[in-house]
C-alpha cells in the first residue's frame, strides 16, 4: 500500500500526460466518423508526418545543438509548417482516396484508409528515414524538470498536457458555439437535409478534414518536443490506441474523444506502473471490449450523430 | 500511345533474353557457372528497418563488389530480396521460392532468430538443403537444434548474457533493473543475463518496453522506486535514444545516479545525438563488430566504401548489423566460389560442405565456422558513450 501511495500521484501525472495526446488524435477519428461515418485509417500517419515535418524544420533552424533564430520564433514556425501541412495532407488524402468513393460502400473507404497509412509510412521509410529522427528540443524549449512534492515531470510534457487540453477546448468552442460548427453537426445528422438547407457538404467536410488533420499535425510538435524522437512507425500504434480512445468515449462524439483519450492513458500508465508493462495493451484493449459489449455506443451516450 | 510504350518493352524484353541466352551458352572457361543466385533476408521495411534496411545495403555492396571482382568464375552472382518484416509466415512463403530454384545457392539472414526458428524446418528438408548465414540471429537455438543449413557470424546469447551480467558485477553493479523488447532475441538475451545477475546474488527487477515505445515515464518511475544503480536493456536500438533522454530529465542521469548497458543496436552513435547527449557514459555490448569501431584496414576501407557508395551520412543510419551483414555474404560468396562446378551448374550439396570446412576471409579477419554452423572466435564488444562517439572499451572473447 505504501509503495501504492509514494507512486500514484506520479503514474497519475504520466498517464494524464500521455492520455492527452490520445485524446488530441482521437478527435480526428471523432470528427471525421461524425461527419462521414468512416473510420480514416490514416489519421496516425497524417499525425506521423506532421512530426516529421516538425522535426525537419527543426532541423534546418538548428545548426550544433543552438538555433539559428528565437527559439521561441523557432517553435512557431515548426507549429506553422507541421499543423499546415498536416491539415493540407489530410484535405489531400480526402480528395484523392475518399471522394471518389463517397457514395461506395462502407468496406471501400475503410481499405483505402488502410492503403494510404501504409503508403504514408512506407513513402516516409524511404524517402526520409528507416531510423528515428532527432528533433533539438534541447536547443527550442527549455529542459527545466518541474518538482511538485514527489511529483516529476519536465515542463515540455506540462506543456503537451496544457496545450492538447487548450485545444480540445477551442474545437469544443468551433463546433458548438460557431455558425461553421453549426453547417458541421447538421452534415453529420443528415448530409442530404443539410445539402438542401445550402450548406456545401464538399466544404464542410473539406475543413473537418483539415481541423482533424492540423490537430494531429499540432499533436507530432508536441510529440516532438517532447520526447525529441520520430519515427515513421510511430503513428501506427498511437493511431490504434487513439482509435480505442474515440470508441471508449463513443465515436462521432467529441467530448467522448477527449475524455476517453485522458482515461485511456491513465489506464495505461497505472497497469504499467502497478500490475505489469507486459499486460499494460492488454489492459487497454481489455477496456475497449467491457466498454463495447456494456456500452456499445461508448461511455458518453448519445454520440453527435444517431445514425451510428 | 499504349502502342509504341509495347514495342519499346517488347525490345527491352528481347535484348535482355538475348543478355540471358548468351549467358546460358556454355563460357569459355569449363567452370563457368550458368547462372548463380543468393538471396538477402531480413525486414527491410516495417517497424524493424532500422535494423534492416543497413544490413541489406551492406549485402548489396559485398555482391557489387564480388562481381566487380569477377563474380564466380565470370558469372555475376544475382541477389533475391527477401523482406520477410520479420514474420516466419512470410519468411516461408519467399523461401519456397529459392527452395525449388536450385540456382539459388544460399541465403545472407535471416536476421531475426524467430523468423530463423520459425522457417528453418523448410530450408533443412529441401532437396539439397538451402544453407543460410544469418548476420545477426543470437538466439541459441538457431544453431542448438542440429539443423546442417543454420550458420551465423555473431555470437549467441548464453555467451552474450552472461558476459554482459559479469560486465556489471565487475563495474560494481548492486540492483539491476532489467528490461528486453518483447521479441525473441531480446527476450532471449534478457533472460541469459538476469539469470546470471541472480546466480550472483544481484536483486534484479524484470521490464519490457514495447516496439517503438516513446515514452517511458511509468518505467523510470518503477526504476527509482525499485532503487536500481543498472539499468540493463536488451533492445535492437530504436528505443534507447528517448529512454535515456526521459530518464534524464526525470533525473536519472547516466553516470552520476545510474548506469546504463545496452545490447547490439545500441552501440550506435545515433544514440548520443538522437538523445541529445544524455546517453554520455552509457555502455553497449555487441555480438558483432562495429567496423568503424575496430581496428584494421579492411574494416576501415569497408567504411569508406559503404559511405562512397550511400552518402557520408549513411553510416548513421546503417544499423548496428552493416559489419556482419558484409562478413556474412563476403563467407557465402566464398563458399560458392570455393564449390565445383559440374556441367555449368553448382550444388547447394557442395556450398553447405565448403561453409562447414573451409576458412573465409571478411572484412574483420579470417572467420570458420565450428560443427554446430557457430562461429570460432565470435567476440562481444563493449562500447562506451564517449564525446560523440562509442568506443570500444572492453573485447570479450565468446
Amino acid at each position: 500500500m505504501d509503495y501504492f501511495l509514494q507512486n500514484f500521484p506520479q503514474q497519475l501525472v504520466n498517464g494524464l500526460e500521455l492520455g492527452s495526446l490520445y485524446a488530441l488524435i482521437a478527435l480526428g477519428y471523432t470528427l471525421i466518423y461524425g461527419i462521414l461515418e468512416m473510420l480514416n485509417f490514416a489519421h496516425g500517419d497524417v499525425y506521423m508526418v506532421g512530426a516529421f515535418l516538425a522535426a525537419g524544420v527543426a532541423g534546418l533552424l538548428v545548426h550544433n545543438e543552438v538555433a539559428v533564430i528565437p527559439a521561441g520564433l523557432a517553435v512557431a514556425l515548426m507549429m506553422l509548417v507541421a499543423v499546415g501541412g498536416a491539415g493540407l495532407l489530410g484535405v489531400g488524402i480526402e480528395r484523392i482516396a475518399y471522394r471518389p468513393l463517397r457514395n461506395a460502400n462502407r468496406l471501400a473507404p475503410l481499405i483505402t484508409a488502410i492503403g494510404v497509412s501504409l503508403f504514408l509510412e512506407s513513402a516516409v521509410q524511404v524517402w526520409v528515414s528507416p531510423a528515428p529522427v532527432l528533433v533539438p528540443s534541447n536547443a527550442l524549449v527549455p529542459q527545466t524538470v518541474l518538482h511538485v512534492a514527489s511529483v516529476v515531470t519536465p515542463l515540455t510534457g506540462l506543456a503537451l498536457f496544457v496545450a492538447a487540453v487548450a485545444l480540445m477546448v477551442a474545437l469544443d468552442a468551433f463546433v458548438f458555439r460557431t455558425r461553421f460548427g453549426g453547417a458541421m453537426r447538421a452534415t453529420a445528422q443528415d448530409r442530404e437535409a443539410a445539402t438542401f438547407m445550402g450548406i456545401d457538404v464538399d466544404r464542410v467536410i473539406l475543413v473537418t478534414f483539415f481541423v482533424a488533420s492540423a490537430l494531429a499535425g499540432m499533436g507530432g510538435v508536441l510529440f516532438g518536443l517532447r520526447y525529441a524522437s520520430v519515427d515513421f512507425f510511430m503513428g501506427y500504434l498511437l493511431g490504434i490506441k487513439a482509435f480505442t480512445a474515440a470508441v471508449i468515449g463513443g465515436i462521432g462524439n467529441i467530448r467522448g474523444a477527449m475524455i476517453g483519450g485522458l482515461l485511456l492513458g491513465v489506464l495505461e500508465s497505472l497497469v504499467g506502473g502497478f500490475i505489469s508493462s507486459q499486460f499494460q495493451d492488454t489492459f487497454v484493449f481489455l477496456a475497449l471490449i467491457t466498454v463495447l459489449l456494456i456500452r456499445p455506443q461508448g461511455l458518453f451516450g448519445q454520440p453527435l450523430t444517431d445514425r451510428a | 500511345m499504349v502502342q509504341p510504350r509495347i514495342l519499346v518493352l517488347a525490345a527491352i524484353a528481347s535484348v535482355g533474353l538475348a543478355a540471358c541466352g548468351g549467358g546460358s551458352t556454355p563460357g569459355t572457361a569449363a567452370n563457368k557457372p550458368d547462372k548463380v543466385q543468393i538471396a538477402a533476408e531480413g525486414p527491410f521495411t516495417g517497424d524493424q528497418a532500422s535494423i534492416g534496411a543497413g544490413a541489406l545495403r551492406a549485402i548489396q555492396l559485398a555482391v557489387k563488389d564480388f562481381n566487380k571482382a569477377g563474380g564466380v568464375n565470370g558469372t555475376q552472382v544475382q541477389l533475391l530480396i527477401w523482406d520477410d518484416q520479420h514474420t516466419a509466415q512470410t519468411a516461408q512463403t519467399l523461401q519456397a521460392k529459392g527452395i525449388s530454384d536450385p540456382t539459388v545457392l544460399g541465403i545472407v539472414g535471416p536476421m531475426n532468430s524467430g523468423v530463423v526458428l520459425g522457417s528453418i524446418q523448410g530450408l533443412q528438408e529441401a532437396s539439397p538443403p538451402l544453407p543460410l548465414v544469418s548476420e545477426s540471429a543470437s538466439n541459441v537455438k538457431v544453431t542448438d537444434q542440429g539443423n546442417s543449413v543454420a550458420h551465423r557470424v555473431n555470437a549467441r546469447d548464453d555467451a552474450q548474457g552472461p558476459a554482459d551480467g559479469k560486465f556489471m558485477i565487475d563495474q560494481g553493479a548492486k540492483k539491476v533493473y532489467v528490461m528486453d523488447a518483447k521479441s525473441d532475441y531480446s527476450t532471449g538475451l534478457a533472460d541469459q543475463t538476469e539469470k546470471y545477475l541472480k546466480d550472483h546474488n544481484i536483486p534484479t527487477m524484470r521490464d519490457q518496453a514495447k516496439a517503438g515505445q516513446k515514452d517511458f515515464a511509468t518505467t523510470i518511475q518503477k526504476i527509482k522506486s525499485f532503487g536500481a544503480d543498472w539499468v540493463y536493456f536488451a533492445d535492437e536500438g530504436p528505443e534507447a535514444a528517448p529512454f535515456v533522454s526521459q530518464m534524464k530529465a526525470q533525473g536519472l542521469t547516466i553516470g552520476q545516479n545510474i548506469q546504463f548497458l545496452g545490447t547490439d543496436g545500441e552501440e550506435d552513435s545515433s544514440i548520443i545525438t538522437a538523445s541529445q547527449g544524455s546517453y554520455v557514459g552509457a555502455y553497449a555490448t555487441n555480438i558483432t563488430a562495429d567496423p568503424a569501431g575496430v581496428s584494421g584496414s579492411a574494416a576501415a576501407a569497408y567504411v569508406a566504401a559503404y559511405k562512397a557508395e550511400y552518402g557520408a551520412d549513411s553510416i548513421g543510419q546503417a544499423g548496428p548489423f552493416y559489419g556482419s551483414a558484409y562478413e556474412a555474404a563476403q563467407v557465402l560468396l566464398q563458399a560458392i566460389k570455393n564449390s565445383p562446378v559440374k556441367n555449368g551448374k553448382i550444388s547447394r550439396a557442395d556450398v553447405l560442405s565448403h561453409l562447414g570446412s573451409d576458412s573465409f576471409n571478411t572484412i574483420f579477419g579470417s572467420v570458420k565456422f565450428d560443427s554446430k554452423g557457430d562461429v570460432t572466435g565470435g567476440g562481444i564488444y563493449v562500447y562506451q558513450a564517449k564525446g560523440t562517439q562509442m568506443v570500444v572499451v572492453k573485447q570479450v572473447s565468446g
